[in-house]
């Protein structure tokens, strides 16, 4: 494996979520050679996180199965997971890529049969799921993962456990020597696409998301919502698992404030809007208050806005909620703010409170990578006079998929004409 | 409020000139933040984003005669909190300075208080407790002074034993001079800056 072949006219995408996924497709479907690198063990990012798509209300692993159809197709792709890049160098045309590749200690003998999770005893938290639920220390990371292969948690390598998977496994697809291992890579252009991280809401203090148990973010909530999320797919309360009637999202919860996000991340409204689609569908009568200051449902998106808010279970609130305080006898949450419409103040008491977080870009900075610009808020924009390195999706600005994907596709096209210059 | 719905300017124009951090609130986008950690909230006329609201929609008489202006204790909540980071408290301050130039007093209290505390400071340089609460009681005559230091006693003698209050007086502070100069120029330097 170690052994990649690649000359200048290869692409490099780095990220393997849908931005990374189309701009590697693209490429390779006009006819360029694409590597694909992706740090976690499987390929999807943050949309195998989601239970559905707005404003369709269509599951996102639809897309994803062709996209994962169109790669095993194309001898073009290869693509590496657990794969991190290491260093940059060179200069457009002729870049030399160092690329480190976690281990697996899974090889691709192995046939899913579960044999190795099932003797398993020790469990982790499950970063799929925000850790709300636990999994085995040898596990498959999603029931859709690509490549469908179980991976074990370097915790456990090392000690009898790992041992007594290995020999459960009949298949002999258990290699515990296996060890980081790094390659370097000859190639023209580079698609950068390493896509977002959720704001961490533990920085809102006010907000006591950490300290109390029913405050959770949007990211959780499309777990909570998702067939195969830690409720499977039933939305419950963490603290006592309950259903729930009454049910506050905080929109910008830390974005469009100094003091945290100072920019909108421009889906969080229309994520939370959606989030109430499913509560509805599963409650019939839970009632649900969304807490705005503006409502940014721009262009056709307005449209999903007008249908939600016709719903009359669902009640808009102009307000920045100012604290939420729990009751530590029953886990409910009391919110308080100012209704700036009417100048009332609101005190009021929900079940389960929801934090619209927006996007933070992921981290550019790369030890002697040549230099890419970047924007106030980290988020990478093209320097005419650095070209070569093209961003993609939500590393240039925080945006839906629709629009990552046709952003990447964009940046496909700069990264062929950048090879074909040469 | 009222339903008044026209759109007056000027006296936007008279705060962003003459009131100190009155600039500011260019900045505020009506989110509410500063009304709902307000201490103080209940006992306001209007909560900050209004005041702002108003000075906005040229309410002058309003926002001069709201107690809000005047009450602001300095506690900072607001001022942490702002996402748009408005000195909510200086502005606050600058608009009660302002109206009382004007000669609007509608917190006469408060208005004493702080000419009384700042006459203090600019004398010795530091607080006395039973000097300046003298001065504040006996402000509007003796038989008021006299209830109000009655309604008190409890307190100042608390304030005694836990040593929170000397029965002598308070020396002034080394380089009394320099802070005098320093609260000088601090005058000079703010938008309507007279003293009080």
């Amino acid at each position: 494996m170690a052994e990649v072949e690649a000359t200048n006219q290869t692409l490099l995408v780095v990220g393997g979520g849908m931005s990374g996924i189309t701009a590697a497709l693209e490429a390779a479907e006009a006819g360029y050679d694409v590597i694909l690198i992706e740090k976690n063990p499987y390929l999807g990012g943050r949309v195998t996180q989601l239970y559905q798509y707005f404003p369709k209300l269509c599951p996102p692993n639809c897309g994803l199965e062709i996209n994962f159809r169109r790669m095993k197709l194309n001898p073009r792709i290869r693509f590496f997971t657990l794969a991190e890049v290491e260093k940059i160098s060179g200069e457009e045309g002729n870049y030399n890529v160092t690329v480190k590749l976690n281990p697996r200690f899974i090889t691709e003998k192995c046939t899913c049969c579960g044999k190795c999770s099932d003797v398993c005893d020790t469990e982790i938290d499950n970063p799929f799921n925000f850790g709300m639920d636990k999994i085995k220390a040898v596990y498959l990371p999603h029931e859709f993962a690509f490549p469908m292969r179980y991976v074990m948690d370097p915790s456990i390598v090392g000690t009898d456990e790992a041992k007594k998977c290995k020999d459960a496994c009949k298949y002999d697809a258990i290699d515990l020597d296996m060890k980081a291992t790094t390659f370097d890579l000859n190639v023209g252009a580079i698609v950068w696409a390493c896509g977002w991280t959720p704001y961490d809401a533990s920085k809102i203090e006010y907000y006591g998301f950490g300290r109390y148990k029913n405050v959770i973010t949007n990211m959780m909530m499309e777990r909570l919502a998702s067939p195969n999320g830690p409720t499977a797919g039933k939305i419950l309360r963490p603290s006592d698992g309950k259903e729930v009637k009454n049910v506050a999202f905080i929109q910008c919860a830390g974005s469009r404030d100094q003091n945290y996000l100072p920019y909108c991340s421009g889906v969080c409204c229309l994520a939370s809007m959606k989030q109430s689609t499913y509560l509805r569908d599963q409650y019939p009568d839970c009632n649900i208050t969304i807490f705005f200051i503006d409502i940014r449902a721009l262009d056709r998106l307005e449209d999903f806005y007008t249908k939600v808010k016709e719903d009359e279970k669902v009640t808009f609130i102009k307000s920045k909620i100012a604290s939420i305080t729990e009751d530590e006898a029953t886990g409910d949450l009391l919110l308080e703010g100012e209704n700036t419409n009417t100048g009332e103040r609101i005190q009021m008491t929900f079940d389960m409170v929801v934090l619209a977080t927006g996007m933070v870009p992921n981290s550019l900075d790369l030890e002697s990578a040549p230099s890419v610009s970047k924007d106030e808020y980290g988020f990478m924009t093209l320097d005419p006079n650095n070209t070569g390195i093209y961003g993609a999706g939500c590393v240039k600005r925080p945006t839906d998929v629709a629009s990552s994907v046709q952003d990447a596709t964009g940046a496909a096209l700069r990264a062929i004409q950048s090879v074909t210059r040469r | 409020m009222e339903t008044n719905t026209s759109y007056d300017p000027s006296f936007a124009r008279e705060v962003f000139e003459n009131v100190d951090s009155g600039e500011e609130i260019k900045m505020c986008m009506q989110c509410g933040m500063c009304a709902a950690s307000c201490p103080l909230r209940e006992h306001m006329d209007y909560p900050p984003r209004q005041i702002f609201s108003m000075i906005r929609a040229g309410k002058r008489d309003m926002v001069l005669n709201a107690n809000s202006i005047m009450m602001c204790t300095s506690c900072y909540t607001c001022q942490v909190r702002c996402p748009r980071g408005i000195p909510v408290i200086d502005v606050m301050h600058g608009l009660a300075h302002y109206a009382i130039s004007k000669g609007i007093l509608t917190r006469k209290d408060t208005a004493v208080f702080g000419r009384e505390f700042w006459q203090q400071i600019y004398k010795t340089g530091r607080i006395d407790e039973k000097d300046l609460s003298r001065r504040y009681f006996f402000a509007d005559g003796i038989i008021t002074g006299i209830k109000k230091s009655l309604q008190m006693a409890r307190m100042g003698i608390i304030m005694l034993l836990h040593g929170r209050m000397k029965i002598l007086p308070e020396k002034k502070i080394k380089g009394i001079k320099s802070l005098r100069s320093m609260l000088d120029k601090a005058m000079q330097t703010g938008k309507g800056g007279s003293e009080v």
